[in-house]
């Protein structure tokens, strides 16, 4: 099953370019596989998140090899970026102490960081390659999307659902604070909010 | 594409329900009253509904269907299903005023929560495109995740909340694979398009079947249709009773009205696949009626009870096989009965759920984390108004003549016969005979004398609106039992775009 991109595209395209592009593809989706079935299958949860942090990488990849470098762009700067590395920053701040010093150590074995480094190397090593090739007059993916054509379409046809997507949004803020709340401190009377107390 | 005045005024049920949420949003920044924040939100969905008679009755009303951008379509089909849902709501609203005005916990985002969630709903039934199907979707679940775990002080309400969420995840991820899948081999997210490209083909590729079965999996999740009913019977004793009303009305309602909607205008036409949903219909009926005999929790009961409702709704699904039009872009005979038949079924199941479902938040207490049929016990005595009334939607879900159960029943034998579907018919007399055993024994168990003294009768308006909501909601169970006549007609004037 190949993108229809992909696809479509190959008409004016020479065969080793399409190879080119679908290996960039394929190699890209198994490490984004791989390292999401290690985020699944590690028991520490940092491990897990930095495994996850390569699988979006991977999955920004896939963005690119198929022309959409925008989606890619902010796949990395929003999920890799700012949003895992929150995660990863929360979690190593709730273990402290002189355990958490010395599973920090435990953590230093080359046997942990070894599979995201080499799978990190291989999304390197495509992302040369393939800017490589395209310095040469080979293109990445199929018909590229600017930035650009994705705001006209945001913002024409997908209109309303940009702005139910805001609703979405804070419909899950409100689920997650009043489940997040802490119960505790919460006044007897109920009929405050919570930053007046 | 712009949006012009006549797009904005179809849209305006939708615009209405946004601007509740920003105005209860606003309301509860400032002041936290319970009284006034449910007073507000039910008077959005009050105009809400006013809107949508608006809309169908008036100049522009036959400038309908007004397709509003490519992904949603404000025809009278989803005018019809969007008035059902904001009714249910309306209707969990004031049970949750009465359900919540004992706990002492911050009461006033749950409004919120359940706007959002009825927006989504909104969102699903006019969605003719894969992209707001997904947005509607996941707009109408994921408050839902907070309002199943709301009081998190109560573990069983915590793990309802999580479970939800978590099996919800998995659902949707499989929706959005097979609509990759079908995106993927046609290059389009349209319904209609699709439609389109799937007629034009002869012979439909294993990837294609895989695609609409997979979106089939994750809608059946929703609809808690057997086999993916595991979360249901959890979910529904977990949550707050308004909740459970609302998940088995609203999210059930909009996610069936996508599934007719996508089925009627991207037809697939393959055997094997109506075979599986055909296969799911047994499955929902036989496991939801003869799970629901060995429980004795009211929730959970009521939740079994809906998934072999469902079970006997999908045969419309089933029996779509053979499309609604009759080639020259009318409505053939069986089109009609099949839209007939879920919308006069859906109205039924929804007014006798609202009542169940309504009667067990009123006549429970909040604060007591078992609630088994016994604790329904008595209620005669103590409530003899609610009690009558559940005794008839029990009846009603039953399927006995003179109530809309059985109307709604009806129609779904006379799909199975008229499709010859043989099988179907069977299961469906069978799950009703072992349905009757034990609606008849939770009838029994209202009448029976309770020894337990210390059960007081709560006060307050919220209690007296929820039996007027209650008592409203048999009443016209019992008028459509008697007198379909305006509802059908009402269901039969309720095209989907595209017919």
């Amino acid at each position: 099953m190949r993108p229809s991109r992909l696809t479509s595209s190959r008409c004016c395209r020479k065969p080793q370019e399409v190879l080119i592009v679908e290996f960039a593809f394929y190699l890209s989706a198994a490490v984004a596989v791989a390292a999401t079935f290690c985020v699944v299958t590690g028991v520490n949860a940092v491990h897990a998140l930095l495994n996850l942090v390569v699988s979006l990488i991977a999955i920004a990849m896939v963005y690119f090899s198929i022309g959409a470098p925008s989606a890619a762009i902010l796949e990395i700067i929003v999920y890799a970026g700012a949003i895992m590395v929150l995660f990863v920053f929360v979690v190593m701040m709730l273990n402290l102490g002189q355990a958490a010093v010395e599973q920090e150590k435990a953590w230093l074995r080359p046997g942990i960081w070894l599979w995201p480094s080499i799978m990190a190397a291989l999304l390197l090593a495509v992302l040369v390659f393939t800017l490589f090739m395209d310095s040469r007059g080979y293109g990445v993916g199929g018909v590229t999307q600017t930035p650009k054509q994705i705001g006209m379409a945001l913002f024409g046809p997908y209109i309303v659902l940009v702005e139910l997507a805001a609703f979405l949004l804070l419909g899950a803020l409100v689920a997650a604070t009043h489940v997040g709340r802490d119960e505790g401190h919460q006044d007897q009377a109920g009929d405050r909010p919570e930053g007046l107390k | 594409m712009n949006l012009t005045l006549t797009h904005l005024f179809a849209l305006l049920p939708l615009i209405i329900v946004g601007i509740t949420v920003v105005v209860v949003m606003l309301s509860v920044a400032c002041r936290r009253n319970h009284f006034l924040n449910a007073t507000l939100s039910g008077c959005g969905l009050i105009l809400a509904l006013l809107s949508v008679f608006w809309v169908q009755c008036s100049d522009h009303g036959s400038q309908l269907p007004t397709l509003v951008s490519p992904m949603v379509a404000v025809d009278s089909y989803s005018l019809f299903y969007i008035g059902l849902i904001l009714v249910a709501a309306l209707a969990c609203i004031v049970f949750a005023y009465a359900y919540f005005d004992r706990l002492k916990v911050h009461r006033e985002e749950f409004y919120l929560l359940l706007l959002c969630s009825t927006l989504g709903a909104m969102v699903l039934v006019s969605a003719v495109h894969m992209a707001s199907l997904f947005i509607g979707l996941e707009l109408m679940s994921v408050p839902l995740y907070g309002m199943a775990a709301y009081i998190f002080k109560r573990q069983q309400s915590l793990e309802a909340g999580i479970k939800y969420l978590v099996l919800s995840a998995v659902a949707s991820s499989f929706l959005l694979f097979g609509m990759a899948l079908l995106f993927a081999a046609y290059g389009e997210l349209g319904f209609a398009e699709l439609g389109l490209k799937l007629v034009s083909v002869d012979y439909l590729d294993t990837w294609t079947i895989i695609g609409v079965g997979m979106m089939v999996i994750g809608l059946a999740f929703k609809l808690s249709v057997a086999p993916f009913h595991m979360w249901t019977s959890d979910v529904y004793e977990g949550a707050p009773a308004p909740v459970s009303a609302f998940l088995a009305t609203v999210s059930k309602v909009a996610v069936f009205a996508v599934l007719v909607r996508f089925f009627i205008l991207a037809p697939t036409f393959s055997v094997k696949l109506h075979t599986v949903i055909a296969v799911l219909a047994v499955l929902s009926m036989l496991t939801g009626n003869l799970l629901a005999l060995r429980s004795h929790n009211i929730k959970r009961l009521l939740g079994y009870s809906s998934i072999a409702h469902l079970g006997y709704l999908l045969t419309a699904v089933v029996v779509l096989r053979s499309g609604v039009s009759d080639g020259a872009g009318e409505l053939s005979e069986s089109g009609q009965l099949v839209l007939e038949a879920t919308g006069v079924y859906l109205v039924g199941y929804v007014l006798t759920s609202l009542g169940t479902f309504g009667v067990v938040a009123l006549a429970t207490h909040a604060d007591s984390a078992n609630r088994d049929t016994s604790e329904l016990r008595g209620l005669a005595q103590r409530r003899p108004v609610l009690a009558v009334c559940m005794a008839f939607m029990l009846l009603s879900l039953a399927g006995i003549p003179l109530t809309a159960g059985f109307i709604g029943k009806f129609y779904v034998l006379a799909l199975t016969v008229n499709g010859e579907l043989w099988w179907l018919a069977a299961s469906v007399i069978v799950g009703s005979a072992i349905g009757l055993y034990y609606y008849l024994r939770t009838i029994v168990e209202l009448f029976l004398p309770t020894d337990d003294a210390t059960v007081t009768a709560a006060n307050g308006r919220g209690q007296a609106l929820g039996a007027l909501v209650v008592v409203i909601a048999a009443a016209l169970t019992l008028w459509i039992g008697i007198f379909p006549e305006p509802i059908i007609t009402m269901v039969n004037s309720a095209l989907p775009v595209g017919l």
